[in-house]
């Protein structure tokens, strides 16, 4: 058995799909945890159907999550003068956060929200296919010294906006702890919710002004590229902001539908 | 033009200089696609692509996730990403974690291309500081791929040819002159 058949043969009994992911990737991570547990794709496969922890924790492996506060500090400050000046000045406006691992995405979205004056206004969802991560959003609570970096890109945003709030405005660090914690008025706001994309419909039931699907797509062959990008088509208003990772680009069934404006995609 | 569909080239510190002099010395004609994992230095995300190109013969680009690769193009690894050959002849990205305290990893590039391109596979480590890359040109070398290390003597930082040569024999060890003519007699 090769890394397309324990994949075609995953989703046959466990439902799982993940024949259309970037081949290259996953089956990197396939053969890497094969190797790390010493065994054949034909145990591996035995292993994940029988104990369904083991299964959480495999697709845990295979998937990728790493994230970061304010990734990419540039696209942040170039939103904030464009896509957050153009927001609608009136009702409810509502953002969706496809794949947002541990929140981090969430709420660097929710910080320039904050700092726009337009807190009071918005709803918030955050979808993953990880249950663990998505409990680790709802927390908002994050090792503080590993991810000294987080810290970084936060002060050079706040500098690119022009703002004078601190790090403290918005976390509670304990250094004894090596925790960051975001504060409650932040974590209280975002719904985080299960979301299988290849197969799941869309959790909550309103639809959506901006998007932000980054880094997510990248692990997606084209067929299933465009597959998300329907789903996404019907759960968003008419002129609705997609938010793309850097290296991303709309896949080509619907590059003519959307205009591109600085770092995000408008619905023409 | 050869058997060859593409180069692959991984280096880190040093190496800029020595793929700057190889890509403004390369022949115009040169239709091989040249796939080009470089690490870089924290602090310099941006400006490298744009340094390239003021020389280069030939158009280098950063590549978007599943950008085709086309002939007679270079593509640079963007920073903070892997990247790596799909069997279609695309190019794929990922976030994932370093490697060898990587990102992007030479391993994974040389690696996916060695299985994307088997024995059409011309691989290149240069001049680094890191042994990241080792692996990948022995996958390279292992599907019968043709390996080309720097020679260790012209490097500035011996590490990354030393320890390519430590895990597997290349057809060919050469200088950076050496390389670029070898390449422009393809
Ligand atoms: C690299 S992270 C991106 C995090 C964040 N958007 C960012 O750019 O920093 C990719 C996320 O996509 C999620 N993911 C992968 N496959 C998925 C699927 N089939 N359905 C929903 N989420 C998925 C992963 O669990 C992971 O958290």
């Amino acid at each position: 058995m090769d890394a397309k058949e324990f994949l075609v043969a995953l989703k046959v009994k466990t439902g799982y799909d993940f024949c259309d992911y970037s081949e290259q990737s996953i089956s990197r991570r396939l053969l890497k945890i094969c190797e790390e547990q010493n065994i054949q794709f034909e145990q591996l496969l035995d292993k994940v159907i029988a104990d369904s922890l083991y299964m959480a924790r495999f697709v845990e492996d295979i998937t990728v999550n790493t994230t970061e506060l304010f990734r990419d500090p540039i696209v942040w400050i170039s939103l904030y003068k464009t896509l957050y000046q153009r927001l609608r000045t009136t009702g409810i406006i509502t953002f969706w956060h496809i794949g947002c691992s541990v929140g981090l995405e969430t709420y660097s979205n929710l910080i320039l929200l904050k700092e726009r004056g337009l807190i009071d206004r918005v709803r918030v969802f955050g979808t993953d296919l990880n249950p663990r991560v998505l409990n680790v959003a709802r927390k908002g609570l994050y090792a503080y010294k590993f991810n000294s970096h987080f810290k970084n890109n936060f002060e050079e945003v706040m500098s690119g906006i022009g703002s004078k709030s601190k790090f403290e405005d918005y976390f509670d660090v304990d250094e004894v702890k090596d925790t960051m914690a975001v504060k409650p008025f932040l974590t209280e706001i975002p719904k985080y919710m299960q979301q299988n994309l290849v197969m799941e419909k869309c959790p909550f039931p309103y639809k959506v002004d901006v998007v932000f699907v980054r880094n997510v797509l990248i692990y997606f062959n084209d067929v299933l590229q465009t597959k998300i990008m329907q789903m996404i088509d019907s759960k968003t208003y008419d002129k609705a902001v997609l938010i793309l990772g850097k290296q991303e680009m709309i896949p080509t069934k619907y590059s003519g539908q959307y205009e591109q404006v600085g770092y995000y995609h408008k619905r023409m | 033009m050869s058997d060859y569909k593409a180069v692959v080239i991984g280096g880190s510190a040093g190496s800029f200089a020595v793929v700057l002099k190889m890509l403004s010395q390369l022949r115009a004609d040169f239709e091989l696609p040249i796939i080009i994992c470089m690490h870089r230095l924290k602090h310099i995300r941006s400006g490298l692509v744009e340094s390239l190109n003021v020389k280069s013969q030939k158009e280098v680009i950063e590549p978007f996730d599943k950008q085709r690769i086309e002939q007679g193009k270079v593509y640079l690894a963007p920073s903070n990403y892997h990247m790596f050959i799909e069997f279609d002849g695309t190019i794929s990205l990922s976030v994932e974690d370093m490697n060898n305290q990587s990102r992007p990893s030479i391993d994974y590039t040389l690696s996916s291309a060695a299985v994307a391109y088997r024995e059409k596979c011309l691989g290149i480590i240069l001049t680094g500081a890191n042994k990241d890359g080792a692996k990948g040109l022995k996958d390279i070398a292992d599907k019968k791929g043709f390996t080309i290390v720097q020679d260790p003597k012209t490097a500035d930082v011996p590490t990354m040819p030393k320890a390519a040569l430590e895990i597997m024999k290349p057809d060919l060890i050469l200088t950076p002159d050496q390389i670029t003519d070898y390449l422009n007699k393809l």
